[in-house]
């Protein structure tokens, strides 16, 4: 185990390089001057830009800029949007949580629906229902997210008025920002109208994450189809078989158990999946979420926002990616010495 | 896998000859092909079948619904936007930047990825390894995600979205062929024709591509259905195609105003898309099928 | 992890979500508040600042009070603040008499210790005034109205004569000036909050957390997404009738009107669909016939547009009837100038370049563009009143230029950039317009078109005419209406020779609410009030399908 995490760890660090790295380059290639859109300062005066200058070390190599942008990043400075001329951290601690919570309901959804649907499949590999499972995971990964989540709105939220289709939370309810997972804050809150709120919150997380949900929930099928077949032909159930297990028995203490752990491996790759496609969700149903945030930033050629935002996110799904690995390692001591693991 | 013939002979069909021979025998998946060579065709040929011109609008005929609704135009069969450009011929043109660009994107990035990922299995060590540290990092990053970062420094438009989507998939290609590439080159055949003296190169080109050529063509169906879906949203969101291509994710953008009184100029884009997808899926299914039911035999 | 736990978990989940739509607890919530999507975030929270109509919608008569208002339909002017006013007989000194019954809004930032009186009325025009003010520079030090109508050439001073009366002295008779005072801009600010904000050194808290006398205060503002304010309880008039206003703030069109739609906000502001709003039941679309123009402006600094004739040239191969037909849906009046007809100064015979390509091609070879040339249209971003739609209205005028051989590029970018961008001249046309702050025909004359407003300004098309100018200035300087009608007959005459920009329609504004909601909330001038909504306990079908769902679920 000490060797898996040490080299987690060199690829952890290694990565963050790379991704500061490029995020600082981004400051170059984007038109505008480099200092500004390190800082986001667009109004700066001479001094003020003077001591942008030298605070960035814009005078000295290149390496000293980007140890000075490092040593900024790892204060929490990530300049100031250009746009709406506020700090960006503090706007990307205001809506990352709600990413994180729509990914998360979705990711859970996504595993809920696909993982048993898949083991069906396998289970009644190559008959009827298998290839009607099949298909539908096929046309559920086709469907481009944004006009599912448009004919959902159209379905669910106008025509039958079941759900509502914008935002986190009914406006109507005052919840303080504690930690930006609605549903925390809700039961963290002193509202007199807690219950509801945290109802109306729930009713308008259903639309988004089930269509954020939709085209993982259609790869963990496919992986967990796949998983079960291979365990199902493994020699350690027929030898369960010949010992004279039933097969709810079989299935239930012994396929389950092995196919999972084979599923939660691939959980952090599809994890970044979902984010990408949460981003595109949170612009369809106006989810606060930082998707959202930055495709708005890069209408605006907000260029301060861009980089941050996207070297925030990608950080945040390749911790998750590490954490899922971790999660697999725990629970498979096989996995640890796996040289070539990514 | 017999055969009359007059002389008893053996046939080897080649890998790529036996995978159509199986490939042909999915009904489904022939469907798909059938659909995906149309689209291609409809992608090459549309200027010459769209009844009207894609941008050019009559306005008379403003926000006209398809044929089959009652208020509908059979002259216009899908109906007109905003503008009065009829339906139909901005998705047939359409199918040429969506559908024409995703193939052409899938093309390229697959002819220079199979370049670098062939010459990349034939080096070792430390360049070898820097190599796979960095394309693992690049490939854990989704495509969609990596396609709006470089939309994001080019700027947005649709020149750039394919650049950017070309880029997204060099990568996976380079690692694929590397993959392969090696793995055939374990293989005994291989090292029976280098003891017959073969170069790299020639044994490259004689004996590991015809084995390998079908892994490709199974990867390139996927690209090609993330490529449609990944133009697609780029032009959704405004930062791949401007107005007033007829890029479908664009159309759909464009008719989103109007969702509630003229919905077709949501739906029909959105089921393009749909088509498209499935059709390159289909393919793809039965490429892989074929492909299993091959070694298994 | 077994099925059953799989289904139980579902279950749950369907529970708490069918659970979530309806609530007895939460409809009464709910009637004692308004959700209102607006089209954008305001630039500000002081309306001096700012002319733009997202920015008096969210304040003017929201936080603020004026010293005197238009009221009617014949827009008389009717006391506020001031519960008098006095003008001498030479227009030269005009004096207020203050109610002393006015209280500014208690918040968690701010209490007042006292009412309104004559210091915060000095305050806040010596703010706009006098360059030397403590307040002045603070927000950039940019009271783009002010500028726009010359009031600091107009005022000599303010003065205070008691606690509850002041004058202000003019340099010279201006017939526009009342009407400029009951503006949605000349709204006043406290006196004693700027001091200890001063003390606190921190001024510029002046304009983004605000102290006003309205009927609403502001509670909390997130940027760019929502702004939430209750009810003033203090108010000197009769008190707002909801407790809290919600402004949610929803940029893209699609978006509220599907918040509409699915009854998530009360109120929307420049709804699209309309014929999808009147079909339903439970919705209601008004408008108002407000005072404005939507225009075609030449950047006449540029080439190719410093010349008059491919200004005209353009002008005539621009098909108005269709864009008005398109753009507008048929909910509009064809413009012939920049004024609309319901002014009393508009002239029926004024002249228009009217549809004419063939004219058009010709002038153009006049010109010396006989193969045509290649030019821009910036399209503003959002709906405005004057125009809901510019990209569209872009691409219409694209293929009518394509037809005398004018290739056309259109340029949309985000609302403040495309302000700014606008006011640095890098555009060759742009698409924009003009809502009247006041009925005073001067609004139109001066803002869009006058020299002073080239600089500072509204007037994008950076056309300064001398003759022009003379004329409109004369205007003011008289009281006597067939004279000043005369003056602006003739500026139009001007306006049809130079085009430095093409009028293309006067139109409604629009907005679509839920029937629960009752009251006035347009008004023909500057921003929306919600003094006197209210909203209709909800009887009707949707309440009663609700309570049966409840039933179902208990």
């Amino acid at each position: 185990m000490l060797t898996f995490t040490l080299r987690r760890i060199s690829l952890f660090i290694f990565t963050m390089l790379a991704l500061t790295l490029l995020s600082f380059s981004l400051s170059f290639l984007f038109p505008g001057d480099t200092v500004i859109n390190h800082s986001g300062q667009i109004n700066a005066t001479v001094t003020e830009l003077a001591k942008l200058n030298e605070a960035y070390q814009m005078d000295k190599n290149l390496l000293n800029q980007y140890g000075a942008y490092l040593s900024h990043i790892f204060n929490g400075d990530f300049g100031q949007s250009m746009a709406s001329q506020s700090p960006i951290s503090a706007e990307i601690i205001k809506l990352l949580p709600a990413t994180i919570e729509l990914s998360l309901v979705a990711l859970l959804i996504a595993m809920l629906v696909g993982i048993p649907l898949g083991f069906i499949a396998a289970i009644k590999h190559q008959k009827t229902s298998d290839n009607i499972i099949l298909s539908l995971a096929m046309i559920g990964y086709s469907i481009p997210t944004f006009w599912l989540g448009l004919l959902a709105i159209l379905l669910f939220s106008i025509n039958l008025g079941w759900l509502p289709s914008a935002g986190q939370i009914s406006l109507l309810f005052e919840i303080e920002f504690v930690t930006g997972i609605q549903f925390i804050d809700i039961l963290l809150s002193d509202s007199p109208y807690k219950w509801q709120a945290f109802r109306n919150a729930s009713a308008h997380i259903v639309l988004p994450a089930f269509v954020v949900a939709l085209a993982p929930a259609t790869i963990f099928i496919r992986l967990s189809r796949a998983a079960m077949i291979e365990v199902l032909a493994a020699s350690y159930i027929r030898a369960a078989r010949a010992k004279g297990l039933n097969f709810s028995q079989i299935i239930f203490r012994h396929a389950i158990r092995n196919a999972l752990i084979k599923i939660i491996r691939h959980v952090g790759l599809q994890f970044a999946n979902l984010v990408t496609i949460a981003m595109v969700t949170e612009v369809i149903f106006s989810w606060p979420g930082i998707g959202r945030w930055l495709i708005e930033s890069i209408y605006q050629r907000d260029y301060t926002a861009i980089q941050s935002g996207l070297l925030v996110l990608s950080c945040f799904i390749f911790i998750v990616h590490i954490l899922t690995d971790f999660i697999y390692a725990a629970l498979n001591p096989l996995a640890r010495g796996n040289k070539h693991g990514s | 896998m017999a055969r009359e013939k007059i002389y008893l002979e053996e046939v080897f069909p080649s890998p790529f000859m036996q995978l159509w021979e199986i490939f042909r025998k999915t009904p489904v998946a022939m469907v798909g092909f059938a659909c995906f060579i149309s689209l291609i065709l409809l992608a090459i040929f549309s200027p010459l079948l769209a009844p009207y011109s894609p941008v050019d609008g009559n306005l008379d005929m403003i926000l006209i619904p398809p044929a089959w609704h009652s208020d509908g135009n059979v002259s216009y069969l899908l109906g007109t936007d905003e503008l009065g450009r009829d339906m139909l011929s901005r998705l047939m043109y359409g199918s040429s930047l969506t559908f024409g660009l995703s193939f052409i994107v899938v093309i390229f990035s697959l002819v220079i990825g199979v370049v670098i990922g062939s010459l990349s299995a034939l080096t070792k060590g430390i360049k070898s390894s820097f190599l796979n540290h960095s394309l693992d990092v690049v490939l854990s990053i989704p495509s969609l995600l990596l396609a709006i970062i470089i939309v994001a420094i080019l700027g947005p438009g649709i020149s750039n979205t394919v650049w950017a989507i070309a880029i997204v998939f060099i990568p996976q290609f380079i690692h694929i062929t590397r993959y392969a590439v090696k793995e055939e080159f374990r293989k005994d055949y291989v090292l029976a024709s280098r003891l017959d003296g073969a170069s790299n190169f020639r044994i490259l080109y004689y004996s590991v591509f015809p084995n390998i050529v079908e892994r490709l063509m199974s990867q390139a169906t996927l690209a090609q259905s993330a490529a449609i879906i990944d133009i697609a949203t780029l032009g959704f969101l405004g930062l791949g195609a401007q107005i007033p291509l007829p890029e479908w994710g664009a159309i759909l953008a464009n008719g989103l105003e109007r969702f509630y009184i003229a919905p077709w100029t949501v739906y029909l884009p959105g089921l393009a898309i749909l088509f498209a997808v499935v059709a390159t899926n289909l393919v793809g299914e039965g490429i892989r099928h074929a492909l299993k039911l091959r070694k298994e035999n | 992890m077994s099925f059953k736990l799989l289904l139980s978990l579902l279950a749950v989940l369907l529970a708490s979500l069918l659970g979530g739509c309806e609530d007895s607890g939460k409809l009464t919530l709910s009637q004692r508040s308004i959700i209102y999507c607006s089209e954008g975030s305001p630039q500000s929270f002081n309306p001096q600042l700012s002319t733009s109509g997202t920015t008096s919608d969210a304040t003017s008569k929201l936080l603020y009070n004026t010293l005197i208002v238009f009221k009617g339909e014949n827009n008389i002017l009717a006391p506020s603040i001031a519960k008098s006013w006095h003008v001498t007989h030479d227009g030269k000194k005009i004096t207020f008499y203050l109610r002393k019954d006015v209280q500014f809004h208690q918040t968690a930032y701010f209490t007042p210790t006292r009412t309104l009186n004559a210091d915060d009325v000095l305050f806040s025009f010596n703010r706009v005034l006098d360059p030397e003010h403590p307040f002045h520079l603070v927000s950039g030090g940019d009271y783009p109205f002010f500028q726009g109508v010359k009031f600091a050439q107009l005022v000599e001073k303010v003065e205070k004569i008691n606690d509850y009366t002041v004058r202000f002295i003019l340099k010279r008779n201006d017939s526009s000036f009342l009407a400029n005072l009951a503006t949605d801009y000349a709204v006043i600010l406290s006196a004693e909050y700027a001091e200890k904000l001063l003390e606190a050194n921190t001024p510029n808290e002046i304009d983004i957390s605000p102290i006003g006398t309205g009927p609403f205060y502001i509670k909390d503002y997130r940027v760019g997404s929502l702004i939430r304010y209750y009810r003033h309880e203090f108010y000197w008039q009769e008190k707002a009738k909801i407790e809290q206003l919600v402004y949610d703030i929803s940029p893209s069109k699609t978006s509220r009107l599907t918040k509409l739609l699915a009854r998530e906000c009360d109120v929307s502001s420049y709804p699209i669909a309309h014929k999808k709003i009147a079909e339903r039941s439970d919705l209601h679309l008004e408008s108002v016939t407000s005072l404005n123009v939507g225009y075609l402006g030449f950047n006449t600094q540029k080439a190719p547009f410093n010349n008059k004739l491919v200004r005209q040239a353009i002008s005539l191969a621009i098909n108005k009837q269709a864009i008005i037909a398109t753009v507008y849906q048929s909910q509009a009046a064809y413009a012939k100038s920049i004024l609309p007809a319901s002014s009393w100064a508009y002239d029926k015979n004024t002249p228009e370049l009217g549809y004419d390509p063939a004219r058009a091609k010709s002038l153009l070879e006049v010109a010396g563009y006989p193969e045509g040339f290649q030019m821009d249209i910036w399209a503003m971003p959002v709906p405005r009143p004057y125009n809901p739609n510019a990209v569209t209205m872009a691409k219409l005028i694209q293929a009518d230029l394509k037809k005398i051989g004018v290739t056309v590029k259109v340029v949309s970018y985000e609302w403040s950039t495309f302000l700014r961008r606008l006011s640095l001249g890098e555009h060759q046309s742009f698409l924009l317009g003009w809502s009247a702050d006041h009925p005073d025909p001067d609004n139109f004359f001066t803002s869009i078109l006058s020299c002073s407003d080239s600089k500072v300004a509204s007037n994008r098309t950076f056309w300064c005419h001398k003759e022009y100018d003379q004329l409109i200035k004369k205007a003011l300087e008289t009281s006597n209406i067939n004279k000043r009608k005369q003056y602006y007959a003739r500026a139009m005459h001007i306006i049809y020779e130079e085009a430095p920009l093409l009028a293309i329609a006067h139109s409604k504004r629009f907005q679509a609410r839920s029937t629960e909601v009752e009251g006035k909330i347009l008004s023909n001038f500057g921003g929306v009030s919600f003094h006197q909504v209210a909203k209709a306990l909800a009887y009707d079908k949707s309440a009663k399908q609700a309570a049966q769902l409840n039933k179902v679920n208990e």
